[in-house]
């Protein structure tokens, strides 16, 4: 229909469990923030957080198991914007804060670390976070706060 | 994502980052990353073009730092936009590899 893009006609995106995939979000969120005229800031913002988040899943959910199902389902709210992540991997809580790598130590000349690092960015650059554990799987939802 | 290597003087060795380092692009330059930081003792790594840094592009700056810094070399962030700035802030990193927006300081940095 005039005026429709694939953003308000398609609220949502699958992708199978391949950290290639992971290319598939960009023009797709890319579009949603065009719509929305969001500001560089929060479209960096949602881009991280959605790497970060679907890239957890892949990797630790799935543990690099190919071929299963990762959901995200967009939401516009009047003074945010909703991201939901769903899988269907075993109970998996990325908000763990077990698996948060302690900051490096500056004094230790080798102490740089790898890994790790995705729960802390996801707890900076999202407004909000909520895990919840599903019958089959786990949901994600993270929330940008905008201004329109 | 692109990569270019530049010789300075003193000895110090500039990578240059250009594009998103996200999972793709981190994938896209890891390799070029290891092999031109091989044999660099001061490693600035340019990040002024760099227009988005996820972890596993976290991954891409820290592997080829780390190995400068285990022969004894030094390495400096330089010119990283604000939220490329912010990742490294939050990830820690900038308290091991220094972030700089002056070249000259940088470049005095790794002396």
């Amino acid at each position: 229909m005039p005026g429709e893009t694939a953003a308000q006609s398609e609220p949502h995106l699958t992708i199978e469990s391949r950290l290639e995939d992971l290319a598939l979000l960009w023009p797709w969120a890319e579009s949603i923030a065009d719509i929305h005229g969001l500001p560089a800031a929060t479209r960096f913002a949602i881009h991280l957080c959605l790497e970060e988040a679907i890239s957890n899943v892949i990797r630790h959910g799935y543990r690099g198991e190919l071929g299963r199902p990762v959901t995200v389902q967009f939401a516009s709210q009047p003074d945010e914007l909703v991201f939901t992540v769903e899988d269907e991997a075993p109970a998996f809580d990325p908000l763990d804060e077990s698996r948060e790598d302690q900051a490096p130590d500056a004094s230790a000349t080798d102490q740089i670390p790898l890994g790790g690092q995705g729960i802390r960015l996801l707890r900076k650059f999202a407004g909000s976070l909520v895990y919840q554990g599903l019958p089959t799987g786990n949901r994600l939802t993270m929330r940008f706060p905008i201004q329109r | 994502m692109q990569i270019s290597t530049e010789e300075l003087a003193d000895g110090v060795t500039r990578i240059a980052l250009d594009g998103r380092l996200d999972i793709a692009g981190a994938s896209a330059v890891d390799l070029k990353m290891n092999v031109a930081a091989g044999s660099a003792n001061k490693l600035l790594i340019d990040l002024k073009n760099v227009t988005f840094l996820g972890s596993m592009g976290l991954r891409s700056i820290v592997l080829p730092a780390r190995a400068v810094r285990s022969r004894g070399g030094k390495v400096v962030l330089f010119a990283p936009g604000e939220m490329v700035e912010s990742v490294l802030k939050t990830s820690g990193i900038d308290s091991i590899l220094p972030i700089y927006h002056d070249l000259a300081a940088a470049l005095a940095a790794l002396q």
